[in-house]
Formats: structure tokens, C-alpha cells, sequence
């Protein structure tokens, strides 16, 4: 079962750097859980241009970010909250939550995963979806069935604050999905910790 | 050959400073890459995939926790890690430095080095004890020709013995070099030991200065060395059954036995000598005679037919060798130390030198090898015959304790010269040499560099390290940094007798040690144990007066 959109594509800050806005109460019939886009999750953003190689861009999502537009509107209110919801809805929708999610892969038309730097480029109100289990578990291992973390270079060269965080998740997700491979991302995660948590630390 | 061992230990990373270096990384939690193990990786030479051994010189940490983990002792920093996130046990990784010995090559029975670095990323292995055991030795533990002195110090004790090769250092001599109490005497038991196992039957010479080998003689009692109908024989000449005979010295021991010799008395002594010599019957003559001899080469002879007692030369000739020789107990006029009685297969001859005045022991030293050389040289090529007493038809083993004694480095001492004779010209001749030293500063750097197989034990000394240091090059740096560092019982054996140097624990010995420190609390001690009162009140008490006699003169007739 595919899972349902989670948000759209409002907004990039590079290529690989978009912005997606988590569908809010109205704007869809099943809001998404935070628990479905939270820090490390994997995410499809589907390509709406028809005929492209590329079907959709895999996206990790590495930050959010909460608008509200009353923040600092500190004077009193006229009409309280239970009003508002009547009179003008619309006002209410003003806050979003945003996703920073980094474009770290593609899947092309005939099913093939690809990690890198996608060549394709989402435009604004593509539908964003959490990746399924299988397709992470596909995006992941190479032709021999191993793990691989083709991206890393790419997180890292982000230089973002949250990028040791970031990796450390997505190897506890993998350790998951990758059993028998537990000990070689020990050894991965091990490397990100040390220089993330034990060398700052000193 | 290629038993594939279960876990690697380290990895590659690359060369080291060094051709010969290579170096890995290893988290090694367990300890078990120490100094001076041996590790290895596979590589494929000409078709076969070999074990490429090398030994651990170098470890270097290139992971640590901070040091501001270990702020409170109380507090393991693993646990501050922990409390960070960090919950891994990883919490070290090492650099380590290996110098590449090779494969070893049964055809060659040597290590043949690859001379090619390891792939960066290959995986790295210790050693099993099997593969050591096998590649280290020479010779088989208790095979022929095999000395069995212990096991390799960086596993445990007797995993992996190491024998040494007996041809290896009685044809190219071998040299003990040890501290005091670091257990060389002991050493040098465990190779007698050996060499008069049944599988080697030795024909062994042992100059004992301090009369520390005289337990040896238990060998005789023990089955251990018995095999069949062979059983070893030690035989202990004391100082006072020593014997050199007059006729056997050299005018250079002659010199150097008397002190202050003038440049005439030099001359007329060469004079005298050759005369001696030439008058004598069969070679042989006595003390009288070279007495004789000097007196009728004397100078003023030849203008007076007839002695000249005045004359100052030959007068203090006389008197310097008859006090050099005449009152000595060891020099005689007929008796010697017989070869045949001194050398024979399965003996271990020990001449306990000790009351013996040093010069006189390097010259028993110097004219015993010059004799046992010369035997050994006449008997390879046929002069003596069967019945002959310095027919030698065996190679012989001489093992000299307090060797500087007898080959100074800086010095002159008669026996110097027939030491590095033999040193270098010996192999031929089956002489092999065993020289057993202290202070290698001390001792002729020479003497030191021809012997081919050493057994180093702990040296502190920094000239000494030093002097080992240029004479011995088949000892790597990173052993002689050991050095200091051993402890009693652990030597650097390194050379012809074994493939690689080695770091061993000598083996216990057989035979009780008869070279151990007097233990003066304990003498102390028994001086005033219940048993011992009565002895001590006789050892203590005061004479009883006696009446004095005076005789009329008042001289003291009797007390």
C-alpha cells in the first residue's frame, strides 16, 4: 500500500534543497501524523512532468520548521480561537509545518533506485509521501543485497548542524532493514558518533 | 601451510617508513598485539598464496577518549562516552608498525621477504602458535642438533618452544650478553644442558671463574640425559688439579707473565726461548732448563766464557720467571692438562678458575685454546695420529665465562689474539666458541662481532647497549630498545642459530642453578638460631689466661 501524501513542495533553497509544507487540517482528508514525518524519515517527492526518466526524487527530511503567522501578535484578541474556526478559517491555515528535505536519490520510470544527486527537479506542489519499507529496503542495497550510503558525501558536504544526527538515524533505520550487515554500519555509526558526540565533547 | 585463521586483527593501511615496514590498524581490545608478536597476511607469490610473517615493532594510539574524560579516576571515561550517546566499547584504535620478515621458504630454510608492501585494506592475522613453532626453529624441539631454550615470551609458556640450532652457533660461535642477576649463568646452563642431551652428546669445555657450574655434575644421576648406553660425564678440574706445562707456553705468554720486562730483557728472553727450544728433547723442556737457557744466552757470555751473576739482565730475568713460575702450583715442568682427558663426546669439562690470579687464568685460557686449535687443525689434516694425546678427531664447544676477561676491549691480554684466531678461522676446524659476558663494552668489539648467534639478555648500561649496537647487526633497533627492559629470564636470541630473532622465556632448568646470589639476612639470621648458641658462645668467648714462662733473658719461653 502506497502511503498517503504527507505535504507538497512549496519552495527550494538548491537543487537538491526543498522546502515541502505538511498538509494541514482542510486541505486533505487524512492530515498526517507528526509520527509520519519526523526527523530522518525517507520521503518520495513525485515528479508531476509525464515522459521525464525520473518518477519521483527520494528525500530525507532533516529539519522542520513552524509558521504562525499570530507569533508576536502579542495585543488583544478580538474574536477568541472557537470564532476564528467560524468566521475566518482561513486565518487558521495561515500556520504550516515545513520540512526541509534533501533530494539524496531518484526512482526512475521502470522501478530503478538510484542515491546521488537526482538530475531531475521537483517543482512547487509536488505531492511529497513517506517512502514505503520495500522501496527503502530497494533504495538501499546494492546488487549484491548490501547496504549502501552513497549519499553520505552529500549530507556531509550540507553543512548542517543536524547532519551527525541525521546519519546516525538513518544507520539505526538501516541496521534495521539490514541485519546481517549490523557490523559494518557499527563501524559507520561508531565513526559518526566519535567525531559527532566524544570529539566535541573533549 | 595456509590454515586460514578465524578473525583478523587489524588491517592495513599502508607502508611504513621504512621498505620492510607496513603499517596496520587494529582496535585490538584483548591485548593481544604486543610488542614483538608475530602477525601476517596473505599474499599471492608466483601462484601460492603465502603467510607473510612479520613482527610488531611499533604501536602508536590514533584513538583515544579525550583526556578530560578521565578527569575523575572513579569514573570510567567509557561510562562518560555513555553518557554523551556514545555507548560503543570502541573507544580505542591502534596504529601498529610491523617489520616484514617474509614467508619461509622450506627449500631455503630461511625467511624470504616479499619486498613488495601489503595491499592497503588486507586483512591481518596473529600467528598461530602451529605456524611459529614451525618457522621459527631450525630444528624441531628435541630433534638432533636442536637446543631447546624456551618458549617465545609473547605467548603463553610452552605454546611455542624455541630450539636453537646447535650446528649453527658451535660452528659460528656464539656470545651471551647479559647484566649481573639477569640470569646469564643460568642461560648458559640450559645450553649445557642441552648440548649434552642425548641428542647432541657435545664435546663441551667450560672456563668457570666463579666455580658457579660445578651443579652440572647432577646431570650425570638424571634420566633425562640418559639414552640407551649413553649417559653424559662432567668432569670439574679444580684450581689446584689445573696444570700447564712450561714447555707449552709461547714467548708472548712468557712476556706476559712477567711484569716490567726491560727491551733487553725482552731480547735476551726471545734469545733464551728459541734456545730452550731448539735444545730441547722432544720439544719438551723444564723451568731449569729455560733457566739454563738464559743464563747461556746472556750477553756477557759471549766475552767470558762463563756466567756472569753480576750481570743485571739475566740476573733479573732469572728471578722474574722464577718467581712467575717456579712458586706457581699451576705451571709445571711435566704435567698438562691432557686434551684427551679435557675433550670427549658427551663431557662437560668445567675448569673452575676462580683463586686463580687473572693473568694467569688468560694465560691457561690462551694456551689451552692454542692447543686445542692447533690439535684440531693437526688432526683435520692427518698429522696426528690415533694414539696421539692431542688427537682431536671430534669438533669441540669452549664456553668462557667473563669473556672480557679474557679478550679486553682497550687492553692487551695474551689470550686476545688466539681468540680471534679461532673466532674467525675456527669454523673450519670445528672450534666453536660460546663467550659469555656482562659488560660486551668491556670486551674486544672484534671478538664480539664474529660471533654469529647472541643470546641478550637485560642491559641497562648505555655503553654496553651501544656497543651491542655496532657489533651485532642481526639485532633490529626495536629489540635493542627491549633490552633494558627485560626481565630475569627473558633474552633477545638473534642470529645463525634461529631463522628470525626471537624474544624467549628461558626454560627451567634441570639440573639445580649454582650461580645465585648469597643471601646475607639469612646467614645473619641463622647466626643466632636456637641450634647455633652453643657455637656461637665457643666462637665468642675470651681466652682463658694463661701463665706466661719467661726465660732468664726475659725472652718468652712458651705461652
Amino acid at each position: 500500500m502506497t502511503h498517503l501524501p504527507i505535504g507538497k513542495i512549496v519552495k527550494s533553497n538548491s537543487h537538491i534543497d526543498y522546502v515541502c509544507q505538511v498538509f494541514g487540517q482542510g486541505e486533505t482528508l487524512h492530515p498526517p501524523a507528526p509520527s509520519a514525518y519526523g526527523f530522518g524519515s525517507f520521503v518520495a517527492v513525485e515528479l508531476e512532468t509525464a515522459g521525464e526518466p525520473s518518477r519521483a526524487l527520494v528525500g530525507l527530511v532533516y529539519n522542520t520548521l513552524l509558521m504562525n503567522p499570530e507569533f508576536g501578535a502579542l495585543g488583544p484578541r478580538l474574536s477568541p480561537r472557537s470564532e476564528v474556526e467560524i468566521f475566518s478559517p482561513d486565518y487558521l491555515a495561515e500556520t504550516a509545518t515545513l520540512l526541509g528535505v534533501i533530494a539524496i536519490g531518484w526512482l526512475d520510470v521502470v522501478g530503478q533506485v538510484h542515491q546521488g544527486v537526482p538530475a531531475a527537479v521537483a517543482t512547487v506542489n509536488c505531492l511529497v509521501r513517506r517512502l514505503e519499507r520495500t522501496e527503502l529496503l530497494t533504495f538501499h542495497a546494492d546488487d549484491a543485497g548490501q547496504p549502501q550510503l552513497r549519499y553520505t558525501p552529500l549530507l556531509l558536504a550540507h553543512n548542517h548542524a543536524l547532519v551527525a544526527p541525521l546519519l546516525l538515524a538513518v544507520i539505526d533505520q538501516l541496521g534495521e532493514l539490514f541485519p546481517l550487515s549490523r557490523r559494518r554500519l557499527t563501524v559507520m555509526r561508531n565513526n559518526i558518533a566519535w567525531k559527532s558526540i566524544v570529539q566535541p565533547a573533549g | 601451510m595456509n590454515s586460514q585463521p578465524v578473525q583478523p586483527i587489524g588491517t592495513v593501511k599502508g607502508p611504513g617508513e621504512t621498505p620492510n615496514d607496513y603499517l596496520l590498524i587494529a582496535p585490538d581490545p584483548e591485548r593481544r598485539v604486543k610488542h614483538g608478536e608475530f602477525v601476517y597476511y596473505l599474499a599471492l607469490i608466483e601462484g601460492e598464496t603465502r603467510e607473510i610473517l612479520g613482527r610488531v615493532t611499533g604501536r602508536r594510539p590514533v584513538k583515544l577518549l579525550p583526556d578530560s574524560f578521565l578527569a575523575d579516576p572513579g569514573v570510567p571515561p567509557a561510562t562518560v562516552a555513555a553518557l554523551l550517546g556514545y555507548e560503543s566499547e570502541a573507544t580505542e584504535l591502534f596504529e601498529i608498525t610491523v617489520r616484514v620478515l617474509g614467508f619461509h621458504s622450506a627449500e631455503m630454510g630461511d625467511f624470504i621477504n616479499p619486498r613488495v608492501p601489503p595491499v592497503g585494506g588486507a586483512p591481518v592475522f596473529i600467528a598461530t602458535d602451529a605456524l611459529l613453532g614451525q618457522v621459527l626453529n631450525k630444528r624441531p624441539r628435541g630433534g638432533r642438533g636442536s637446543a631447546f631454550l624456551g618458549s617465545l615470551l609473547s605467548r603463553p609458556e610452552d605454546a611455542v618452544p624455541i630450539a636453537l640450532d646447535v650446528r649453527g652457533f658451535t660452528g659460528t660461535h656464539l656470545a651471551v650478553i647479559a647484566s649481573t642477576g639477569s640470569g646469564k649463568s643460568y642461560l648458559a646452563g640450559v645450553l649445557l644442558e642441552e648440548l649434552l642431551m642425548p641428542h647432541n652428546r657435545a664435546a663441551i669445555l667450560v672456563v668457570d671463574p666463579h666455580g658457579e657450574y660445578s651443579t652440572l655434575q647432577e646431570m650425570m644421576n638424571l634420566g633425562e640425559f640418559s639414552e640407551g648406553n649413553y649417559k653424559p660425564r662432567v668432569r670439574i678440574f679444580r684450581p689446584d688439579q689445573l696444570r700447564v706445562r712450561i714447555d707449552s707456553l709461547t714467548v708472548g705468554d712468557l712476556r706476559y707473565l712477567l711484569p716490567n720486562l726491560s727491551e733487553k730483557m725482552h731480547y735476551q728472553l726471545g734469545r733464551a726461548f728459541n734456545f730452550a727450544q731448539r735444545s730441547a728433547r722432544n720439544g719438551h723442556y723444564t723451568l731449569e732448563q729455560l733457566l739454563y737457557a738464559v743464563r747461556q744466552t746472556a750477553e756477557s757470555k759471549k766475552e767470558s766464557e762463563g756466567f756472569d751473576e753480576d750481570d743485571p739482565t739475566t740476573g733479573a730475568l732469572v728471578w722474574r720467571l722464577q718467581s712467575a713460575l717456579g712458586h706457581s702450583r699451576i705451571f709445571h715442568d711435566f704435567e698438562n692438562l691432557e686434551l684427551e682427558a679435557l675433550f670427549k663426546p658427551g663431557q662437560c669439562t668445567i675448569l673452575q678458575l676462580n683463586e686463580i690470579d687473572r693473568r694467569d687464568q688468560q694465560v691457561i685460557v690462551a694456551t689451552l685454546l692454542r692447543r686445542v686449535y692447533q690439535a684440531r687443525m693437526d688432526t683435520a689434516k692427518g698429522k696426528l695420529d690415533r694414539g696421539d694425546p692431542s688427537h682431536l678427531p671430534y669438533p669441540v664447544f669452549c664456553l668462557l665465562e667473563e669473556a672480557h676477561n679474557y679478550a679486553p676491549a682497550n687492553a692487551d691480554a695474551v689470550s686476545s689474539e688466539v681468540l680471534k684466531t679461532i673466532l674467525s678461522e675456527g669454523r673450519k676446524f670445528g672450534v666453536g666458541i660460546g663467550l659469555i659476558t656482562q659488560r660486551p663494552g668491556k670486551l674486544d668489539s672484534d671478538v664480539l662481532s664474529q660471533c654469529m648467534t647472541q643470546c641478550i639478555m637485560r642491559i641497562t648500561n648505555p655503553i654496553d647497549q651501544n656497543r651491542i649496537a655496532e657489533s651485532i647487526e642481526s639485532v633490529g633497533r626495536d629489540l635493542l630498545q627491549e633490552l633494558p627492559n627485560l626481565s630475569k629470564g627473558q633474552v633477545v636470541v638473534s642470529g645463525a642459530s634461529v631463522n628470525t630473532p626471537v624474544l624467549i622465556k628461558v626454560r627451567r632448568r634441570i639440573t639445580p642453578h649454582g650461580g645465585q646470589d648469597l643471601d646475607a639476612p639469612a646467614e645473619w639470621l641463622q647466626w643466632f638460631a636456637q641450634d647455633r648458641a652453643a657455637e656461637q658462645a665457643r666462637d665468642q668467648a675470651l681466652f682463658v689466661e694463661k701463665k706466661i714462662q719467661y726465660e732468664d733473658d726475659g725472652d718468652v719461653l712458651w705461652a
